[in-house]
């Protein structure tokens, strides 16, 4: 599929999945905005190597530092992308900040940390990127993961994801006459840096077999896929991509 | 305290584990360096290098913070006020506990986010350190010849069996215990 002459903004891009889809964007011909939330630091790094990496591929690159659970970093990011790109096509939100403790236990600032970062900062980023998706009749994919819907321990992000994929759902209707499509990808196990926070809570995760593992890549080809116009047909529907882990029972 | 472990292994095991993990020179990293603001670490990185070290030497780091710590304890509010600001107790304990490795003087206050930036290559090394410390006197097997062949891992010399140490988060809840009660904490 190609991209060509179009913009994307992947919050999270630093590293892992975002990465792995802001190239995917750069391979198929569009310019991309990489976003990363603290200024300097190893991500900051990471944000200008995936930036060296698209340009490598021929297309425009910027890194936009912001923290999208505050409005107006949100929103400054994506003015950012519009000034920079002059266009906005495709907005993936991907960014994500949680602890690995069982919801339960979560403190006060961490419930609100929760959600300002994985509910409030994709609606904020989504509002203000609309009128730009609505002239591009451009697209979101919103990254959620298997934590929405199957029990996964100390991992309260996975409720925020769930909620996320009904933001996703309702949007694609509420949003079809502006021109806009809306539609999510749900990873399994993944292979990421994310591993590192996830073997702290889950000791079995060693134990869980390669051909379960599902590659950033491969997110990344769904992603693309959802936003070509092939997926024009598809509308506010949440795409499970786990390799089939979540069918799997005794098996 | 165990001696098979030198503290030197640990630090340098530790400075090739941040070197890894921040794709940075060894030559960076001294132990006065703080993680954050000297070498660029962010969160995931201390989950890496927790990882790594656990991998190294057979131990089990805290999965959570010592101010969490003293909250999940002594309720919310006793280390981080409303305005994100550590409280009294707090600092006093983080200063007690961790204040021989650069700890600064923080009676002026100290935001919450500011923390990280004071965990430097050397409190990590001795939080290993420390971890390593809780080496029983005996294997369960009852043997007391416990060795180290690599100089990163012990195992006993009588059933072969690999040493089990106090795990980080352990060994943060009975520190808080035997000294947060100076500090005017009382568990909720």
């Amino acid at each position: 599929m190609s991209f060509a002459g179009k913009a994307a903004l992947v919050t999270g891009s630093s590293r892992g999945i975002g990465a792995a889809i802001a190239l995917a964007f750069a391979r198929s011909g569009a310019d991309v905005v990489v976003n990363h939330r603290t200024p300097g630091g190893s991500s900051a790094a990471r944000a200008a190597g995936v930036a060296d990496a698209v340009r490598a591929l021929g297309r425009r690159a910027v890194v936009v530092p912001a923290d999208i659970g505050e409005r107006r970093s949100a929103e400054g990011l994506v003015a950012a992308a519009v000034d920079k790109l002059g266009r906005l096509d495709f907005l993936v939100l991907n960014a994500a900040r949680a602890p690995f403790k069982p919801i339960e236990r979560l403190l006060e600032r961490e419930l609100r940390q929760l959600v300002e970062t994985n509910f409030l900062g994709n609606l904020f980023c989504l509002r203000a990127a609309l009128p730009s998706l609505a002239e591009a009749g451009g697209s979101v994919v919103f990254v959620s993961s298997l934590g929405s819907r199957v029990t996964t321990p100390s991992y309260p992000l996975g409720s925020l994801k769930a909620a996320m994929e009904v933001v996703v759902r309702d949007c694609a209707a509420s949003l079809q006459s502006r021109g806009v499509n809306l539609n999510a990808v749900c990873g399994g196990l993944v292979r990421t840096d994310a591993v590192k926070a996830m073997r702290q809570v889950w000791d079995r995760l060693d134990t869980v077999p390669d051909d379960a593992w599902v590659a950033p890549e491969e997110i990344a080809e769904v992603v693309l896929f959802l936003c070509s116009p092939a997926a024009r047909a598809i509308r506010g529907q949440t795409v499970v991509v786990d390799r089939g882990l979540s069918s799997r029972l005794l098996s | 305290m165990q001696n098979l472990i030198t503290r030197q292994r640990v630090l340098s095991e530790l400075t090739k584990a941040l070197a890894e993990t921040l794709r940075i020179d060894e030559q960076s990293i001294r132990p006065d360096s703080s993680i954050t603001r000297d070498l660029g670490g962010e969160s995931l990185d201390f989950l890496d290098v927790n990882y790594r070290m656990e991998q190294a030497f057979g131990i089990r780091m805290a999965r959570h913070f010592f101010l969490e710590h003293i909250e999940e304890i002594f309720g919310e509010g006793a280390a981080i006020d409303g305005d994100g600001r550590l409280t009294a107790a707090a600092i006093t304990l983080l200063q007690r506990r961790y204040g021989g490795t650069g700890m600064p003087d923080a009676s002026g206050g100290l935001d919450m986010d500011e923390v990280p930036a004071f965990v430097t290559v050397q409190a990590v090394a001795d939080v290993v350190t420390g971890i390593l410390d809780t080496l029983p006197e005996k294997c369960r097997c009852g043997a007391a010849a416990w060795r180290s062949g690599d100089g990163t891992h012990i195992t006993c010399g009588g059933c072969g069996e690999a040493a089990a140490f106090t795990d980080g988060d352990e060994l943060i809840r009975q520190w808080l215990a035997a000294e947060a009660g100076d500090a005017g904490l009382k568990p909720v």
